[in-house]
């Protein structure tokens, strides 16, 4: 198996096991949890549709990761809102998304063309889903919740957030360099085998999430 | 200026395996350090619970101690003195129609002491054991006629054996119980039996009242949270089968 399979095959595939099993627990998925399914469904339509319109259209298909960046961002945020907010900052949940949609368009219009890796905007969607990830654990922390941890299916999910995105912010970051870089394809492969390995684990860690939730 | 050669590929990766490890790292320690406080809560709750059972159990003994300390006072001290009352008064009252007045209000006088001592302080438990005890009391609700009382013993000398501490709290259970049914239930008939199931000692409860309705269950009032207090200091578990115009019945496994 080379690493182009594992990266274009295997790990885009295995987003279906959680997808699987929260579709099969669907009906019991508090609102919170759902958004986390979306925002997988969102990630295999558009992993999909960029891998037909590359490789059967050999077209670029970077206008769609400045797409992704902008659901991913307003589905997560949506995520910790559900999870973080309060009566009293709910309303920042809400602007924080406006924010970043608006940083998004103009970073598309004025900054980084959709036909070029969205270097800037990416970095900012990881530093926010980060920020809020930590604020989960703080608030679980404070909330002492100590046994029940291992049962609480919303931990799961923030830990494969956090896991994922702590990994994939260097890639995000330096990606427009790797691409300028890469006259070694199999170095090209190997970090975004790493990518996908990042991956791998958060569809993992969102597998046992959805497994865990119940009535 | 020195060129930079480093393979940007490398750079990126090592980036990522670092911030990963950073990040996996944190989440190890976050859940080490919340289990360790998850432990010393558990322990600190465990303490506090056998300080609360200590105390409980301090405080159930120095009550029966209370109890049988009044009670002795009582049969020893107030119901000889009215003996000796009853021996001069009727020495020194000469009318057969003054004697007849003072006798049965004497009589009565020294009755209900000895009772109040006896329910205080029951002294056939000490003497005779638990089985006697529990017979003496069926039969003084029925002499009285409040209740039809009947004990049943299916295990025999078993209910001798056990030891004193136990002895008592079921002796005041029932008691307790009997108090309950008289005051609330207005049953007619109550059942008490000791019987053994797969080896565990069995005391049952059960009255044909008015029983209780389920949203009371967890509600108890001051008896049944002593018959609860009294049970937990033995190790004892019960479970409780009541409903409106079904009666009261309580099952209590003794731990041997």
């Amino acid at each position: 198996m080379t690493w182009k399979t594992f990266n274009s095959v295997i790990v885009p595939l295995f987003i279906l096991l959680p997808i699987i099993l929260g579709a099969i627990k669907f009906k019991i998925l508090p609102s919170s949890i759902k958004l986390v399914w979306y925002y997988l469904i969102v990630s295999a339509i558009i992993n999909t549709s960029a891998t037909i319109i590359g490789r059967v259209f050999h077209t670029n298909n970077l206008p769609l990761i400045h797409l992704y960046t902008i659901l991913e961002g307003l589905l997560l945020i949506s995520f910790y809102a559900q999870i973080l907010s309060t009566s009293s900052n709910v309303k920042k949940f809400r602007f924080l998304q406006i924010l970043f949609v608006l940083i998004c368009i103009s970073n598309a219009l004025f900054f980084q063309s959709i036909y070029i890796y969205c270097s800037y905007t990416r970095p900012i969607v990881i530093i926010i889903i980060m920020i809020l990830s930590i604020n989960y654990f703080a608030k679980i922390f404070a909330e002492s919740l100590d046994s029940q941890l291992p049962f609480i299916p919303i931990f799961y999910f923030n830990v494969g957030i956090f896991l994922y995105y702590s990994g994939a912010f260097m890639l995000s970051v330096f990606s427009n360099f790797t691409l300028a870089d890469s006259n070694s394809e199999t170095d090209y492969y190997i970090i975004w085998g790493f990518h996908a390995i990042l991956n791998l684990i958060m569809y993992l860690i969102f597998s046992i999430g959805f497994i865990l939730c119940k009535k | 200026m020195q060129k930079v050669t480093d393979n940007i590929f490398l750079l990126v990766l090592f980036a990522m395996i670092g911030t990963f490890i950073l990040a996996s790292s944190f989440i190890f320690f976050f859940l080490r350090y919340q289990r360790k406080i998850a432990l010393q809560k558990a322990a600190m709750q465990k303490a506090e619970v056998e300080y609360s059972s200590q105390l409980l159990n301090a405080t159930l003994l120095s009550q029966e101690e209370e109890r049988k300390r009044i009670g002795r006072d009582l049969h020893d001290d107030v119901g000889a003195s009215l003996s000796n009352l009853k021996m001069i008064m009727a020495q020194t009252i000469e009318t057969d129609d003054a004697k007849l007045k003072y006798k049965p209000l004497i009589d009565n006088i020294i009755g209900t002491v000895r009772t109040i001592s006896h329910s205080l302080s029951p002294p056939g438990l000490e003497l005779f054991g638990l089985d006697y005890s529990l017979h003496e009391l069926a039969d003084n609700f029925n002499v009285a006629q409040t209740l039809n009382v009947r004990f049943e013993n299916n295990i025999g000398t078993a209910v001798d054996e056990l030891n004193k501490q136990t002895a008592l709290a079921l002796f005041r259970v029932v008691q307790e119980l009997l108090s309950n049914t008289v005051k609330h239930a207005g049953a007619k008939n109550v059942l008490i039996q000791f019987y053994k199931e797969n080896e565990t000692l069995i005391l049952k409860y059960k009255d044909d009242g008015k029983g209780m309705p389920s949203s009371q269950h967890n509600n108890y009032g001051m008896g049944m949270k002593n018959i609860e207090a009294r049970l937990k200091m033995i190790h004892a578990f019960f479970e409780i089968e009541t409903s409106p115009n079904n009666g009261f019945d309580i099952k209590i496994k003794i731990a041997k």
